[in-house]
């Protein structure tokens, strides 16, 4: 069940990902439109995150592309923006929560430059969206999920990008910012911009995206929400059907056979 | 004393030379360490220290003198060399970092002490030194040495200071910076590289044996001072900077003496000292911490005993003796007394007669103890359906950390409750 996007942002053509030789991702192909809140909803080990840290340039991959704003991603990652999975950074780390949000603006500021004063207020203004207003100078350590989730996003924000990937941003986070997360997001949208959010509870997922990628190693269904998020097409992410999968992916790594022939 | 002051005047110019270098390695070696420390590094540091002595002494056999370009070329060579060898293990195969890490250091090292014992037994009149690249003597850096080993420090001082925002950006989240377009491998390579020249230049200093503790401990010792990596990385280098000075001020006293271990000892003393006295993260400090919330907690107790016995023969105000009170409930007598003491201090009880009774203030803080207790009994009673008969030892903890603000939530929530789940009445 695949619906292509009336205007795609993200394009994935055949894109193949493997993790040390394991393919953990096959033949995903598909496009994805603007504007629209899209989940990626599929079981532990779907390899959700794989799949927007691929589209992230983050990791190699072992076969096709993908393509953003119908350019290569190089062209215009100024345009793209990525949140982490918060486990993935050690948040003792001896930083202030401005010091995070201003991160964002790194990559506008370019090497050897410091951040202006013009950069310092747009990071105030992204926490201020956040609700994180009264934690500037804060050191991350004493923050708690739900904040430490809401800096992130605020750094997100600070590169005023039209495209935003999140790895996770509801995981273990309080209801009040699970909801302030939600009306940012929805907000963003509003405004023409396409987030791209990797979601692990089916519950809250119908509510919160219009448009529905579901993912078991390999794409079932993409589209908009009423005609993916059925029954069917859930026990077919669910369901155990995929195990032949797995295990030749398993046999591959075995025989260390790369998962694409090249000559 | 006097060789003290002798040092400190700095009347000889070579003092001023060798203080000057010595203190330059040392700053520039914490400050790349800062990093190295940040990202979890600090064994690569060893490892790198370690490659770069077969390195030294290839330079040396194949150059034949002990031209300090040489042998920083050398070691540059054998210490990068290393670095590549134990990401190619790591990479690909089942070998893990540490053991890579381990593997490598200990070859590379037998390597150079083979090529140095060999060095030693060629008869070469201009080997004579080397070997203080083992243990490192800061008092052999004088003249072009000095010249070419301050010139690298200051490159890496500067390099730290430009780069810094994107050392700090990869440190904390690579993966973010490689989704912003930064060049993290450029930037990683560039780190590798520091490293490496740190390693380089601290060794005439602290010898490669030693090295690790050069780029590692004033960063470790920095980090219990500071909450910001501005603030740590030049705490890092001032501390770095001090121990240097001593190992220049030690092989000045003492020419025989191997200057790396005291450096290593100073900056070591520098960290168990911070480990101990920092202000928050120091033991001392979380110790005061802890006694001060014990106190507070039998303080608190103590007036909730106090109420309790009031409840009971429903006189509030009436006077205790300490038997009464520890019949109540069993305190230490020692730590009752000190409590009764530091109560009456603050104004909470008065003592009548060897007796003691709540003042109003007292009576206040007693009594919200025992609300908090039962509010939160019945929370947990109602909201999380937990029997009556196990709520007790939770409260009992609880009643000491709730704020005025939850405890305002918990009365709403529980819309003023009259009694507890032991039908106790909940007193406001």
């Amino acid at each position: 069940m695949k619906v292509e996007a009336q205007e795609p942002v993200v394009e994935f053509h055949d894109l193949t990902v493997s993790y040390h030789k394991k393919p953990v991702l096959w033949n995903i192909d598909m496009t994805l439109p603007k504007g629209a809140l899209i989940g990626i909803i599929g079981p532990n080990g779907a390899g959700k995150s794989t799949l927007i840290k691929s589209a992230m340039g983050l990791l190699p991959l072992a076969s096709g592309y993908v393509r953003i704003f119908d350019e290569a991603l190089d062209d215009v990652r100024h345009r793209v923006s990525y949140v982490p999975q918060r486990e993935s950074v050690d948040w003792d780390f001896p930083t202030s929560v401005l010091d995070v949000v201003l991160m964002g603006r790194y990559a506008k500021l370019g090497l050897l430059t410091r951040p202006r004063k013009a950069d310092k207020e747009m990071a105030l203004n992204c926490l201020r969206k956040v609700g994180m207003e009264a934690y500037v100078d804060r050191q991350i350590s004493q923050l708690s999920g739900g904040q430490q989730q809401r800096v992130f996003l605020a750094r997100a924000l600070a590169q005023e990008a039209d495209l935003y990937f999140m790895d996770e941003p509801f995981a273990g986070v309080d209801a009040a910012t699970e909801a302030a997360i939600l009306s940012i997001m929805q907000e963003m949208t509003a405004q023409g911009k396409t987030v791209i959010v990797v979601h692990h509870d089916l519950q809250s997922a119908a509510e919160f995206f219009d448009w529905i990628v579901l993912l078991n190693m390999r794409l079932v269904a993409s589209g908009p929400i009423d005609k993916v998020f059925t029954n069917e097409m859930l026990q077919e992410t669910y369901g155990g059907k995929l195990t032949v999968l797995a295990e030749v992916g398993e046999l591959v790594r075995k025989r260390q056979i790369p998962s694409r022939e090249k000559y | 004393m006097e060789t003290l002051q002798e040092f400190f005047s700095f009347s000889d110019p070579s003092i001023i030379a060798v203080t000057v270098g010595a203190v330059l390695l040392s700053a520039s070696s914490a400050v790349v360490g800062t990093f190295t420390f940040l990202k979890k590094k600090a064994l690569v540091g060893d490892a790198v220290a370690h490659s770069v002595l077969p390195g030294i002494c290839l330079a040396f056999i194949l150059s034949g003198t002990k031209n300090p370009l040489w042998l920083i070329i050398g070691a540059f060579v054998t210490g990068w060399l290393s670095l590549v060898i134990i990401d190619n293990i790591t990479l690909k195969t089942k070998i893990k970092e540490d053991t890579a890490i381990a593997l490598i250091l200990s070859v590379f090292f037998g390597i150079g002490i083979l090529l140095l014992t060999h060095i030693q037994h060629s008869g070469n009149a201009a080997q004579t030194g080397l070997d203080s690249f083992l243990f490192g003597k800061a008092a052999a850096l004088v003249g072009k040495d000095l010249q070419v080993f301050g010139i690298v420090a200051i490159v890496l001082l500067v390099t730290v200071a430009l780069f810094f925002k994107e050392l700090k950006l990869i440190a904390f989240d690579a993966s973010y910076a490689k989704a912003l377009g930064l060049p993290v491998k450029g930037m990683d390579l560039l780190l590798t590289s520091l490293t490496v020249l740190a390693v380089v230049t601290g060794i005439q200093a602290v010898g490669v044996v030693l090295m690790a503790a050069m780029l590692i401990t004033p960063a470790a010792a920095a980090r219990f001072w500071t909450n910001d990596v501005r603030i740590m990385t030049v705490l890092a280098a001032i501390m770095g900077g001090v121990s240097g000075l001593s190992g220049a001020y030690v092989s000045y006293v003492a020419p025989a003496m191997p200057t790396g271990p005291w450096i290593v000892m100073i900056i070591s003393a520098i960290a168990l000292t911070s480990f101990f006295i920092a202000p928050k993260r120091g033991i001392i400090s979380r110790g005061v911490q802890q006694r001060r919330l014990q106190r507070m907690i039998m303080d608190e107790n103590l007036l909730k005993e106090l109420y309790h016995l009031g409840e009971k023969d429903a006189d509030i105000y009436k006077a205790r003796s300490i038997e009464e009170i520890v019949e109540e409930r069993f305190f230490p007598k020692d730590r009752l007394r000190s409590s009764l003491r530091r109560l009456r201090r603050e104004g909470f009880i008065t003592k009548e007669n060897g007796h003691w009774r709540y003042t109003e203030a007292g009576r206040q803080k007693g009594q919200r103890v025992v609300k908090l207790h039962r509010l939160w009994e019945l929370y947990l009673s109602k909201y999380m359906k937990i029997d009556p008969d196990h709520v007790h030892e939770d409260a009992e903890t609880i009643e000491h950390i709730i704020t005025p603000e939850l405890e305002k939530r918990l009365e709403k929530m529980l819309e003023y409750p009259e009694v507890d789940p032991h039908e106790e009445k909940i007193p406001y």
